[in-house]
């Protein structure tokens, strides 16, 4: 298949966010929109023509790039990557219309919208691993900006916790890149060329203790991704954006950059590290665990929309971290479809709670002393209330909700290889029960809390961009087999250059 | 002979633009400036055709070995010849250099053109002695050329007392060379020295001498304390050119004296090896170390943002000693390619705080606070720049951090490149901080924004431009490095 629907899905984007810098602001928001819709229409049909039942990469481009480094633009498809392309092609259209009536530089924040939406299709695409670095290090730097420009009072300290932790990550991720690259000879950047225990029983000499590639790749790397992700305990810089950023800047990072960051790792640990995978999944298992309980147990405590969704967001990633350490085609088939239905619905969520402060001027839904600030906007907005009903059901797994089939699967595949961690999951799914419904009471229903009356509901440009998430949260939960079709072959096939 | 003669064409056609423009500029009054600057931009032009036509020949000697005139020198002159032509653009876009001092400022730069080219073919002791003396004077007049300022003032006596000293060692250090070779052209030297090599102390001795008058140059570890003062006190276009002019030249010449006099070739092609029983680069791999902690250590903790650039640059410095110190063809090409992405980012970080200077008439951060509202296309520019000087991912930059961390780690040099990507990562927390400073308080913030004047603009466009090719194209300037290291003559 010899189509360029990759690259103009990738370039798109940004030769708009190129256009509309140099147009004026009414004719600019357009061109934007115009450009993000291109993009994300190249990449739902790309999707939607790739075979199913196949494992191979799809619709593969690939020129040299850097000859003397052997580097290469190399970009392909296949079931791991597939849904998120899908999840992104999504996400930016949406920001960008929520953004609409942004007043302080509206060209500014949509061009880094689009600079972003290159960023993170090029780094799901890539399958090199210098290309791979470059489009996900190019994906960081929009959010210091995003952050820096349109936070709240704390923006300094937030937009600079995110780039101190962007660098450090590339740091990491960085160090590892280049153990490997040198490992190999002849020197490879190539995903497929590294693939299948190149690494294995490879050393390497660091201050006269020698070490194994693999080992050191896999904890540079892991740590790398680890701190964007974001995992216990690198999570403070997370959860101080989520308090400071917009709210669509804030879906932009929990939606689009952290399923983005667990692939990569899923995809390159089980590529590069099949040989040393069986310990490591159990250093992944951990970790999700402990993700779950402190997400699960922080989200309890939280008062605020805003950190609530931070916590959500972390121990989702748990659950993610939990497939993917399985091991088990029905964990790690789980793992990815989770992927995309925890960006779904952080999108919903977030935008959902971004149209509350909006509107409300506070996200604080429960005051210092327990009394609710909010309440009662169910009866006066019943849309919006709906609307977060249906992505709260999502988040915590419903039946005929997307995040069912995620979790179910994600559950199943683990139950035979680590019980325990299950039992910790459904904790946590019962504790999110207790707490969402919490929220959602104290917000939406009762009688609404002194002073707070007018609450206008969804208007019909929020309708428009709420509609696609909506619709596709549902649709992946009632028939999820056309992508799990997509996913499986490639997984499995994955799986069994593991064993 | 005169095949000799038409090998040193660029050397010719610029002294003869720099005797036009002193002649114009006793000659004329009033408003000539302008066609002296013209006058000076052709003559680079036709320097730069010159240094072209020069590549179809093959490398050299000429002069009986005075110069020699190779690949690696060609690519050199090729960068000199196009930073003094943005230092001459530049200037005219600013207010810190007096309408009726560009004349002189444009011959300065001339002559200090001419002594690189000529430095980084020099072949011959006394020559490098001589056009390093007349490419550090002409600096220490530019540096001093803000108007009245007294820290431009300071910058240029704290750059002379250092250069001072720098010649003073390097004469020392020549003069041992000479006294135990009997020769003053360096090729004859190598062969004396690969024939019967000096003691280790000597050799010690001499190189640590001639080290130190390089690091000064270069703007290395234990040189590196007037670099920020400098790049802070000189006018910003005289900056930018003091930052990717001399420094390049220091670059040049230090390659070829390390590789030619205390290297000899290695095993395998394109691979060099220590010449005597001194292991040089482990000093040279310390420095570069030091250089880079150092510069991005103090980088981070600095007020003013020129000076927050002069240790970013001390940290380049480190970094490309990365490159040197392992002797290999791929280090020094790598060498080559940040050179190039340097001569652009530099350029426009300088030009751009000199431009914002003028506005807020201080380049403190906290003065700079909300300078992004005003003037959007111009800070975007800066950090463009400043992002590439650091080598953050997506720029190209990267590429040439990549490749020079990536020869250290093929050398087995892991713990420099550990150091090499702390220091990035410091570096670019510094860049954070920068950047954050331009943007203050942007959405409270109601002053007007100020528009870019069109000649602004394709200046700036000229230095992005390209340097986004280099990093498109980054296999093309890579291949031309290597290339250009091929032709050399060792």
């Amino acid at each position: 298949m010899s189509n360029h629907l990759i690259s103009l899905m990738i370039f798109f984007p940004l030769i708009g966010a190129v256009l509309q810098a140099f147009v004026p602001n009414a004719r600019s928001r357009w061109i934007a929109l115009g450009a993000s819709i291109c993009a994300s229409i190249c990449g739902i049909v790309l999707v939607m023509s790739m075979h199913t039942q196949v494992a191979d990469l799809q619709a593969a481009e690939s020129l040299p790039w850097v000859g003397f480094y052997a580097i290469s633009y190399d970009m392909a498809v296949d079931g791991l990557n597939a849904l998120l392309v899908l999840l992104i092609a999504l996400l930016f259209p949406v920001l960008i219309a929520s953004e609409w009536n942004q007043k302080i530089g509206v060209r500014g924040m949509h061009g880094l919208f689009l600079v972003l939406q290159t960023a993170l299709f090029g780094a799901v695409c890539a399958q090199d691993l210098f290309l791979q670095f470059f489009f996900w290090g190019l994906s960081a730097l929009p959010f210091f900006f995003l952050v820096g420009i349109w936070g709240g009072e704390g923006r300094e300290r937030a937009s600079l916790g995110a780039i101190v932790v962007a660098s450090l990550s590339g740091a990491l991720i960085f160090s590892a890149l280049v153990l490997i690259y040198y490992s190999v000879d002849p020197h490879s950047f190539s995903l497929r060329e590294l693939s299948g225990g190149r690494l294995s029983g490879k050393l390497f000499d660091f201050l006269g203790v020698e070490l194994p590639i693999s080992g050191a790749a896999f904890a540079l790397m892991s740590v790398g991704l680890a701190l964007r992700a974001p995992i216990w305990p690198f999570h403070g810089w997370f959860t101080e954006i989520a308090q400071e950023a917009p709210s669509s800047v804030f879906v932009a990072l929990s939606a689009g950059t952290v399923p983005v960051a667990l692939y990569i790792l899923m995809k390159d640990c089980y590529l590069l590290f099949p040989e040393i995978l069986g310990s490591a999944a159990q250093v992944i298992v951990g970790a999700g665990t402990i993700n779950l309980i402190m997400g699960g147990l922080c989200a309890v405590t939280q008062r605020g929309l805003r950190r609530l969704l931070a916590f959500i967001c972390l121990s989702e990633v748990g659950l993610i971290l939990m497939g993917i350490g399985s091991l088990s085609p029905t964990g790690a088939v789980g793992a990815v479809y989770q992927q995309l239905l925890l960006g779904l619905a952080v999108t919903g969520f977030g935008l959902c709670s971004g149209i509350i402060s909006d509107r409300t001027g506070q996200s604080i839904f429960v005051n210092a002393e327990g009394e609710r600030t909010l309440g009662g906007i169910a009866t006066r907005a019943p849309i919006v209330s709906t609307v977060a009903g249906i992505v709260i059901a999502s988040l915590l797994g419903f039946p005929g909700f997307g995040g069912f089939v995620g979790h179910a699967l994600v559950i199943i595949g683990s139950y035979s290889i680590h019980p325990v961690t299950v039992a910790v999951a459904g904790g946590s799914l019962l504790l999110a029960t207790y707490y969402l419904f919490a929220m959602y009471r104290s917000v939406f229903l009762g009688k609404p809390a002194s002073g707070f009356q007018a609450f206008q509901d969804l208007t019909i440009r929020e309708r428009a961009y709420l509609f696609p998430v909506v619709t596709a949260l549902l649709f992946f939960g009632l028939y999820p087999k056309p992508l799990i079709e997509l996913i499986r072959p490639t997984v499995l096939t994955l799986l069994s250059t593991i064993r | 002979m005169l095949k000799d003669f038409f090998l040193i064409m660029p050397e010719i056609v610029l002294v003869l633009t720099l005797a036009l423009v002193i002649a114009g500029e006793i000659t004329y009054y009033g408003e000539q400036t302008r066609l002296i600057a013209a006058t000076s931009l052709v003559g680079l032009l036709g320097a730069f055709v010159q240094v072209l036509i020069s590549y179809q020949y093959s490398a050299s000697q000429v002069f009986g070995g005075v110069l020699s005139i190779d690949g690696f020198s060609l690519f050199f002159k090729l960068l000199f010849i196009v930073s003094a032509s943005f230092a001459i653009i530049s200037v005219s876009h600013t207010r810190e250099i007096a309408l009726d001092r560009r004349p002189e400022y444009c011959s300065l730069i001339l002559a200090a053109t001419l002594a690189m080219c000529l430095l980084a073919s020099a072949a011959d002791l006394i020559l490098i002695f001589v056009t390093f003396l007349f490419l550090n004077i002409a600096s220490y007049f530019l540096a001093g050329y803000g108007r009245k300022s007294v820290l431009s003032t300071e910058a240029a006596v704290k750059y002379l007392a250092f250069g001072a000293v720098a010649s003073a060692l390097l004469l020392y250090s020549l003069a041992i060379l000479f006294a135990s070779t009997h020769s003053i052209n360096i090729y004859e030297m190598h062969r004396v020295l690969l024939a019967s090599a000096l003691p280790p102390y000597e050799m010690l001795i001499v190189f640590m001498l001639a080290f130190l008058a390089f690091s000064f140059q270069i703007g290395a570890f234990p040189m590196y304390l007037l670099v920020p003062d400098v790049l802070e006190g000189a006018p910003g276009p005289v900056s930018a050119f003091l930052s990717i002019g001399p420094r390049v030249a220091g670059f040049a010449v230090t390659i070829r004296f390390l590789v030619v006099v205390f290297a000899q070739p290695g095993a395998s092609a394109g691979n060099w090896q220590v010449l005597g029983a001194i292991d040089w680069t482990e000093i040279v791999s310390v420095i570069s170390g030091l250089s880079m902690i150092f510069g991005a250590l103090l980088a981070f903790r600095q007020k003013s943002a020129k000076r927050l650039v002069g240790y970013l640059v001390v940290v380049e410095t480190g970094f490309m000693l990365m490159g040197i110190l392992v002797l290999d063809e791929i280090g020094i090409a790598a060498v080559l390619y940040n050179l190039v992405i340097e001569l652009f980012a530099l350029m426009g970080i300088f030009y751009l705080l000199a431009v914002l200077f003028e506005k807020v008439n201080s380049d403190r951060l906290e003065n700079l606070k909300g300078t992004l509202k005003r003037t959007v296309p111009e800070c975007i520019c800066l950090i463009v720049f400043l992002l590439n000087l650091v080598g953050s991912p997506p720029m190209p930059g990267f590429i040439g951090k990549f490749a020079l961390l990536g020869v250290a780690i093929r050398h087995h040099r892991l713990a420099l490149a550990s150091v090499g990507v702390i220091a990035m990562v410091i570096s670019t927390v510094s860049v954070a901080r920068l950047a954050y400073s331009l943007i203050g308080d942007f959405q409270s913030s109601t002053e007007a924004s100020i528009p870019v004047s069109f000649s602004r603009k394709a200046f700036l466009a000229s230095l992005v431009i390209p340097m986004t090719l280099a990093g498109v194209f980054a296999d093309f300037v890579f291949r031309w490095a290597g290339q250009s290291l091929s032709l050399i003559f060792w």
